[in-house]
């Protein structure tokens, strides 16, 4: 039998690190539930070793919710098992993590789509489909 | 030259959704450690902006400076800054040469009156009238002066712009002097290194165009979020030197096992910058990690320090000698040292 087989995972004791994390979302998340503040928690500016970062993962895991974003290189946005709590994950051109953050929010501000693009949106959709009425608008537009 | 429609128009027009502007502001704000709740009014500010005019100029340099700001990046999130700013002078980048290249920056000059921001890489040679370091016929101090008068801030990239550098060592033949000792005017950023981590200045002028203010800055006039700690606070070898774990020669077991370098001569304890945390060459290392201690070059006088490979517990520059002796004759020094270090550090920068 090999090692990986084995059903049971050995793990340690968190570090101090991870747990001041895990007591700061628990206060985040009430928050949220009681008063709807929304709030985050910036990994990149925390001393965490790669251990820390695998056992906070771990520890907070992954629910019903995952997103892919290619906005300037790919971004991983991910509900936790604790509903409220997200995973974002910014990776820079070349794939590393460029920046990191546990959102507490009923939906990260990433995935909803901006209002300037939405009305950006609006204006082509109805330029396409009425084109002659635009084109005519925009001769007259230059005319003026 | 500056553009009149805002960033969220312009990167609109080539594609490119507002969400950008939010993932810019989410890596600038990790960058600078600024509060997850500025984000947004990040992004909102940097899509309102206009296209930021910068000029730079480059004076008595390696052209370091600008390796680092150009050759870091990786194509997507991180060179986002060169939508944000129009780069309208610089001897290196700029296809236009002579006559042409000065019409440029004198051009962006008027155009932008008020509100363009200098970059300076190298110091400034005053020796001699400053002939020592020309561009198109006059001297580096003239085109300075001419430069900055209607300048928004200035931003001085690199130690030699900062704090005079290696021109500025001893016996500083040119009479090389920092910006600072010239503008004194004007909002002035330093942001020190030899070269300066590409993040510290990618991240300052997005602070800048983002909010319409300078960063806070350290007594030496560096943002706090870059040179806010030494490199010795963030080390990773610190536990070792906690536990009084040196290597003493570059070869032995200490150094195979990747223990503290103070004793081979490391100024990580009076070094500000962010080497630690930042990283070189898209995170994958910095000196220490690469087996030899920080030279300290953030810091004024680097290289007058009295010897790379000496130990700080034997000082640095001149009272540095009666520090050895003390510890010839047994003397407890460390502390003191340490303090003595950054005293003269201070001292160093009002004398310079």
């Amino acid at each position: 039998m090999k090692l990986e087989s084995i059903p049971v995972q050995v793990t340690g004791p968190a570090s101090g690190v991870t747990n001041a994390i895990l007591m700061e979302i628990a206060e985040l998340l009430q928050q949220l539930a009681e008063k709807g503040v929304s709030g985050a928690i910036n990994l990149r500016s925390l001393p965490l070793s790669e251990e820390d970062r695998t056992r906070l993962e771990d520890r907070l895991g992954h629910g019903e919710v995952s997103a892919q974003l290619d906005v300037a290189g790919t971004t991983e946005v991910w509900e936790t098992s604790y509903p409220g709590v997200w995973w974002i994950r910014h990776r820079g051109g070349d794939g590393r993590i460029a920046a990191e953050e546990i959102a507490v929010t009923h939906v990260p501000e990433f995935l909803m789509s901006p209002k300037e693009d939405i009305c950006a949106a609006a204006a082509r959709i109805n330029a396409e489909m009425h084109p002659t009425e635009t084109s005519a608008s925009e001769e007259e537009a230059l005319h003026v | 030259m500056s553009d009149s429609k805002t960033l969220g128009e312009l990167l609109a027009r080539r594609g490119v959704s507002r969400r950008v502007f939010l993932k810019y502001a989410s890596y600038t704000a990790s960058l600078m450690a600024l509060p997850p709740a500025m984000t947004t009014a990040m992004a909102q500010g940097l899509a309102n902006a206009r296209r930021q005019s910068v000029i730079w100029l480059s004076f008595q340099e390696c052209t370091g400076c600008t390796e680092s700001f150009t050759r870091s990046f990786s194509p997507t999130l991180e060179d986002l800054i060169f939508n944000f700013i129009s780069l309208d002078y610089h001897h290196t980048l700029q296809a236009a040469s002579g006559y042409a290249a000065e019409e440029a920056r004198l051009a962006a000059m008027e155009e932008n009156k008020g509100k363009y921001i200098v970059v300076v890489d190298g110091s400034v040679a005053l020796k001699d009238d400053g002939i020592y370091s020309t561009i198109a016929g006059i001297s580096n101090l003239q085109m300075l002066e001419e430069t900055v008068a209607d300048a928004f801030a200035v931003i001085s990239v690199g130690t030699c712009a900062a704090f005079g550098g290696l021109p500025f060592a001893n016996p500083n033949p040119t009479g090389a002097v920092p910006i600072s000792e010239i503008v004194t005017d004007k909002p002035l950023i330093n942001i020190s290194g030899c070269p300066p981590i590409p993040e510290a200045m990618t991240g300052t002028i997005s602070y800048v165009l983002s909010f319409g203010v300078i960063p806070e800055l350290d007594h030496l006039g560096r943002p706090l979020a870059f040179f806010g700690e030494t490199i010795h606070d963030r080390c990773y070898r610190r536990p070792f030197y906690e536990r009084g774990m040196f290597a003493k020669s570059f070869d032995d077991q200490g150094a195979r096992k990747g223990w503290c370098l103070f004793e081979l001569g490391c100024k990580g304890p009076i070094t500000y910058n962010a080497c630690a945390t930042q990283k070189w060459n898209g995170g994958v290392s910095f000196p220490i990690q690469s087996g030899h201690g920080c030279l300290g070059c953030s810091e004024p006088g680097f290289w007058d320090k009295g010897g790379l490979y000496k130990p700080l517990s034997a000082g640095i520059g001149t009272a540095g000698q009666y520090i050895a002796g003390a510890a010839a004759a047994g003397a407890a020094i460390g502390a003191a040292s340490a303090a003595l270090a950054r005293h003269r550090k201070n001292k160093a920068m009002k004398e310079g």
